[in-house]
């Protein structure tokens, strides 16, 4: 008798789970990642050794290629009579003529066992995005000896 | 009957006894999320009004210590009528809690980068964080790395977004 009636009260206590606090950590976890991922976007690096701090004595063997940007933020590339105007479109964040130069260079360049070598030269009065355009794509390239010349304006 | 009777008596035995941890683990976890939230925001200070460019390529941030953040601000409002300078029209300010503004004046520029840069001497290697705004012009990001380069600061974070459609 007492036996059945202990075990007729196990029964019953046995579905009783209080899953408030489960919930409440749910919500709390839930409005956390909403707030992290919407509210705060994250910005990213795009990070550059800056060569005019760290100079280098050795005279580089291969010729490096010269960009300028101007300041309307068309891209040129090499000097002189050998200039040739490439991406002219400022509002366009992708560069396929430069991406298009820089790839054959870079691959010329390790062919022949050397770094690619790149010297940018950025109008004072162009946009930073047009700056950070050329040097977004010299990273996707894997180009990191750049140099920034003439740095006072 | 019987068993009702026995769990009231159970019940009212458990009652000195029980400890009810829900809310404990919910003030734990509010902490906790709280000091997670800071521990990221502290580090690098993000000044909305400074719109950084698009950069495709770009990498997540991930030592976000040895950073010397400079504001580099922009002119006009943004999409919300928001203005999009400084509120004392400076055109530079430090990563700190309200963004103090920078005077235009290379010398006192250059003794706050050295004074961060000694500052870390021997424990970080310190970096110009630069939040330049999209659309101001390039000289005024290039004096900002001149006078780093000068002060021994040469390693250069340019801030970004890796998402095209950060402004559309």
């Amino acid at each position: 008798m007492a036996r059945h009636k202990k075990g007729k009260a196990l029964e019953e206590d046995e579905p009783v789970l209080d899953i408030s606090s489960l919930i409440d950590i749910c919500f709390l976890l839930l409005i956390y990642f909403l707030v992290t991922t919407t509210i705060v976007r994250s910005e990213t690096d795009t990070n550059m050794q800056l060569p005019a701090a760290a100079p280098s004595d050795d005279i580089p063997e291969i010729k490096p290629m010269f960009i300028r940007v101007d300041n309307a933020g068309v891209i040129f590339i090499n000097s002189g009579p050998a200039q040739e105007r490439l991406d002219d479109d400022p509002e366009s964040r992708k560069l396929p003529m430069l991406a298009e130069r820089l790839g054959t260079y870079a691959d010329g360049a390790r062919a022949a066992g050397q770094e690619p070598l790149v010297q940018v030269y950025v109008d004072g009065d162009a946009e930073h995005q047009r700056a950070i355009d050329v040097i977004d794509t010299l990273r996707s390239k894997q180009i990191t000896k750049v140099t920034f010349t003439d740095l006072v304006n | 009957m019987a068993s009702k009777r026995l769990r009231a008596a159970n019940s009212k035995e458990e009652e000195g006894l029980a400890v009810d941890m829900s809310p404990m683990i919910d003030m734990v976890f509010l902490l906790l999320i709280f000091f997670i939230v800071t521990a990221n925001l502290v580090v690098v200070k993000m000044d909305k009004r400074v719109q950084v460019p698009v950069a495709e390529n770009s990498t997540p941030q991930e030592k976000k210590t040895g950073r010397i953040v400079i504001n580099v601000y922009g002119e006009g409002v943004d999409k919300d009528g928001n203005s999009l300078a400084h509120p004392s029209g400076a055109r530079f300010s430090i990563g700190d809690q309200t963004f103090t503004a920078l005077p235009d004046d290379d010398e006192a520029i250059f003794e706050y980068i050295k004074e961060q840069k000694d500052k870390m001497e021997g424990t970080l290697k310190p970096q110009l964080h630069l939040r330049g705004h999209r659309g101001v012009e390039f000289k005024h990001c290039r004096r900002i790395i001149r006078i780093a380069a000068e002060a021994g600061v040469d390693q250069v974070i340019f801030a970004s977004y890796a998402s095209s459609n950060a402004y559309k």
